[in-house]
């Protein structure tokens, strides 16, 4: 059987990370650490030594710390559950917690916002090695004093760690410190109102390519998929959900607030967006719709009622338009505002009434003037139009005739309204080769 | 100018649902094993027609357990022992995951005894039938993708069509059969009791319900697909006690009337020659060759989900070896491993095929009242939680099956 990776994880990992320093490197928390799994059970007593039950749980509250501190404990006291709260403890050794004073309130425990059980919520369930890139189950956690409270400071993945909590007694307790990995460095993604969140590993996920993050994702379940999703910089989860197929999406979607969905997908391309929404069923859509910033939501509503495969349902409607009078230090202008949706490859050129004349490529730009207007630039080879009608096989016939990189749009006032890409036309025919893929296969069968 | 094909609604439905197809027809088919095949042989050699409605309640079992892993696989994305370690802890996690493995080896290796026996009809050694078995299951698993390694076992499933052949061509009393099915009643004795229960067992194996959860994960089906998947589950589970029907009304219908007593699948063949001419043996044996290669793929693979699983590691069929090793090598140990156990002269496999029936049953129990908890636990199922409909069939479902374990263990360990 194959050794977990840890060690190439943690290296990885400082790599990454590398900013912050990671507390398991400091020898005195490495010797101290006690093991969450082997607490469990372990009796909780008053200062003197008097039992008041046995340790049920420990909970933690997350904030802007990457070690969160535990805030209380959950100790069975004869045959009810009472919440003592983190303040109270004097000691927590591996096989006992002593509190500090002689008395406390055992009050119920009520999970409050930002707050985590950790044996109910993140022990064997599934978190996010940040680093290995892979969804794991966590074997153990290790809590140790740090900045004058106790706090989470490592998770184990090993199988060893998991195998060791089956034997009975002390033998079931002992940490095996070369295996923990540090907190900051794996994103637990608990249940429950509190998410666990750590900048080191939000900054760790930032790092991966999108279609990695989509593989997370889809390996991911429901509750502990969408706080990843939560976590995420909307523009990188944007990208991801691009990456990701389209039942898998419309699965997520549903796992996901209105709310987070429309910013979500507002942050697509447009054409990638309206393509989602066409899929959900209507009051799914308008739900998300109208959390949209209404600019927005005007425009994917036009897209979402494009068929298919006709031009004005494969293309996108992000594209940058001049006026013919306009100068080239302008368009310029216009391009690097944009840079960041990297699809613009030119300015589309239109007369006063907005009626399409040419589209002008952004090397022609840098190569004129800059205080000349465009209409001086305006010339033969005129780009290639279609209607928003046209069908879909068409479109393909007019690429293959003009070899370019990209044809425009227009209505039947001969407006601009988007722009086909090449790769909208490879997304477009892949989709349909998969539907009559499926067709085949029943064929077969 | 190239047009557009045009796909009718009703095509792409048809479409979808084959694309969610699999579960249900692969994990329901493979508890049609060889171990299955004999004890339908026994219990229609034993008692013709009379306890056909044993099967019939296994089969309503089969649907109702299969829907509901393979909807607890769908919502959770999780296999059945993974939630087992996450619902009920560590130890929990590991005896059932324990047992499973000791459990599945066992049972690979009554696989395996019915290729052997399948082979020998055809006059092929076990040294023979045996390793090319072994080789031919972990090649398709560990070389291909989850869709070819998914439509080969539907291909293998096609052998099952030979039991109905074989059916018909006895030329049973489809009267007594319908009485059978739809009366129940029961001679009194330990044999018909134990046989009776044996059916339930056979029917209901944890390694089948333990694979349509973690294969449901790994087809990556979605909350969408339910409504289809829901169709795939009560047609393989239907088919299931369909081809059982089968077996046990050729039985009926040829050695029950001549009174022949038979001990196992191989026999029935055998004895089915002279009573419904050559081709009911040959059809019997190829009938059993493709329930034991269909259940010989299935089990090592619902083991390596099951122990990747456990450990939370990688378990896909399209994963690379290189991707997942824990998978694939319990994959390849498992296979070996019962193979040996098959080819080892002196192998005591009475004993191993007794233990590995006690260990299924006493299995079964709790992994059922780990799946009702599940099923009912709100933060996992979220909307799919069970309703109360729901949950007393499966309190009524697991009682049944309850005292059923509890007198097949009186019978094997003390009657």
């Amino acid at each position: 059987m194959k050794k977990p990776p840890v060690t190439s994880i943690n290296t990885v990992a400082k790599r990454l990370v590398g900013r912050s320093e990671l507390v398991l490197q400091r020898k005195n928390i490495r010797e101290s650490l006690v093991s969450v799994a082997g607490l469990i059970g372990r009796p909780v007593r008053y200062q003197g030594g008097k039992e008041i039950g046995r340790l049920v749980d420990v909970v933690v509250r997350h904030g802007e710390d990457s070690y969160p501190p535990v805030s209380g404990l959950i100790v069975k006291v004869g045959q009810s559950k009472s919440f003592i709260d983190g303040a109270r403890i004097a000691k927590l050794t591996q096989s006992e917690i002593q509190l500090s004073s002689a008395k406390v309130d055992l009050t119920e425990f009520i999970r409050r916002e930002g707050e985590s059980l950790l044996d109910a919520d993140v022990l064997d369930h599934q978190i996010v090695d940040v680093n290995g890139l892979r969804v794991v189950r966590s074997s153990d956690l290790y809590l140790a004093p740090l900045d004058r409270e106790i706090r989470v400071v490592g998770v184990d993945i090993s199988f060893k760690a998991f195998i060791r909590r089956i034997f009975p007694g002390a033998l079931g307790r002992g940490p095996i410190p070369e295996h923990v990995i540090d907190w900051a460095n794996v994103a637990s993604l608990a249940h429950g109102t509190g998410v666990v969140r750590s900048t080191e590993s939000r900054a760790a996920l930032g790092q991966l390519r999108p279609a990695d993050l989509a593989d997370l994702i889809e390996d991911l379940a429901g509750r502990e998929r969408s706080a990843l999703i939560e976590m995420l910089d909307p523009d990188l989860a944007a990208d991801a959900l691009e990456e990701m197929e389209d039942d898998e999406l419309q699965g997520l979607l549903r796992g996901l607030s209105a709310e987070r969905s429309a910013e979500l997908i507002s942050r697509m391309e447009p054409d990638e967006g309206a393509e989602v929404l066409r899929d959900l069923d209507d009051d799914h859509r308008e739900s998300i719709l109208l959390e949209m910033d209404t600019s927005v939501a005007k425009q994917l509503r036009k897209l979402v009622e494009f068929d298919e495969t006709l031009a004005g349902g494969i293309m996108t409607s992000h594209m940058l338009i001049t006026r013919e009078s306009d100068t080239v230090a302008s368009a310029l202008k216009l391009l690097v505002e944009n840079r960041e949706r990297d699809i613009s490859d030119g300015v589309v050129v239109v007369d006063s009434k907005g009626k399409l004349m040419d589209h002008i490529q952004i090397i022609e730009l840098i190569a004129a003037k800059p205080n000349v207007t465009l209409s001086t630039l305006m010339g033969p080879p005129y780009p290639t139009a279609v209607h928003i009608n046209t069908r879909l096989d068409e479109v393909i016939d007019e690429f293959a005739n003009n070899r370019g990189s990209s044809i425009i749009v227009v209505d039947e006032k001969n407006k601009p309204v988007g722009r086909i890409l090449a790769d909208d036309l490879v997304d477009a025919l892949a989709s349909i080769s998969e539907t009559s893929g499926f067709a085949q296969g029943s064929g077969a069968l | 100018m190239a047009t557009k094909k045009v796909i009718s609604p009703k095509k792409i439905r048809i479409a979808a649902l084959l694309a969610v197809m699999g579960p249900g027809m692969i994990a329901g088919l493979s508890d049609d094993d060889p171990a299955g095949i004999t004890t339908y042989s026994v219990l229609g050699a034993d008692y013709g027609y009379q306890l056909l409605w044993v099967l019939a309640a296994s089969t309503i079992a089969l649907i109702v357990l299969h829907d509901l892993g393979a909807r607890i696989g769908v919502v959770t994305r999780q296999g059945m022992i993974g939630l087992i370690r996450q619902k009920y802890g560590a130890r929990a996690g590991v005896l059932s995951a324990g047992a499973l493995i000791i459990a599945n080896i066992g049972t690979m290796t009554a696989e395996f005894a019915g290729i052997a026996a399948a082979g020998q009809l055809f006059g092929l050694s076990k040294f023979l039938s045996v390793p090319i078995a072994a080789f031919a299951v972990s090649f398709l698993v560990l070389r291909n993708s989850f869709a070819k390694v998914e439509k080969v076992f539907f291909l293998i499933s096609a052998g099952f069509v030979a039991y109905v052949i074989a059916g018909f061509m006895a030329g049973p009393d489809w009267g007594a059969a319908a009485k059978g099915v739809l009366i129940p009643t029961i001679p009194f004795t330990q044999e018909a009791i134990f046989i009776a229960t044996a059916t339930i067992g056979t029917t209901l194996a944890p390694w089948g319900l333990a694979f349509i959860q973690s294969y449901a994960v790994d087809k990556r089906l979605t909350k969408d697909d339910l409504k289809l998947l829901r169709v795939d589950v009560w047609t393989g589970s239907l088919l299931t006690g369909i081809i059982g029907f089968f077996v046990v009304v050729t039985c009926a219908a040829t050695l029950h009337k001549e009174g022949i007593h038979i001990n196992d699948a191989a026999d029935a063949a055998k004895a089915l020659e002279p009573l419904a001419g050559t081709m009911a043996k040959e059809l019997f044996a190829i009938g059993l060759i493709g329930a034991a290669l269909l259940a010989a793929s299935i089990l090592p693979l619902s083991t390596a989900y099951s122990v990747s699983d456990l450990t939370g590691r990688p378990s896909a069929l399209d994963d690379s070896p290189k991707e997942a090793p824990l998978f694939y090598a319990t994959f390849g140990i498992i296979t070996g491993l019962s193979a040996l156990l098959i080819l080892l002269p002196g192998a005591p496999l009475i004993t191993i095929l007794v233990v590995t029936q006690v260990i299924n049953a006493v299995l079964l129990l709790p992994l059922l009242i780990y799946m009702f908890g599940i099923s009912r636990d709100k933060k996992l199922m979220g909307e799919f939680v069970a309703t109360r409909t729901m949950k007393t069939i499966y309190a009524i479902i697991i009682a049944v099956v309850g005292v059923a374990i509890a007198c097949m263990l009186w019978f094997i360990l003390i009657g």
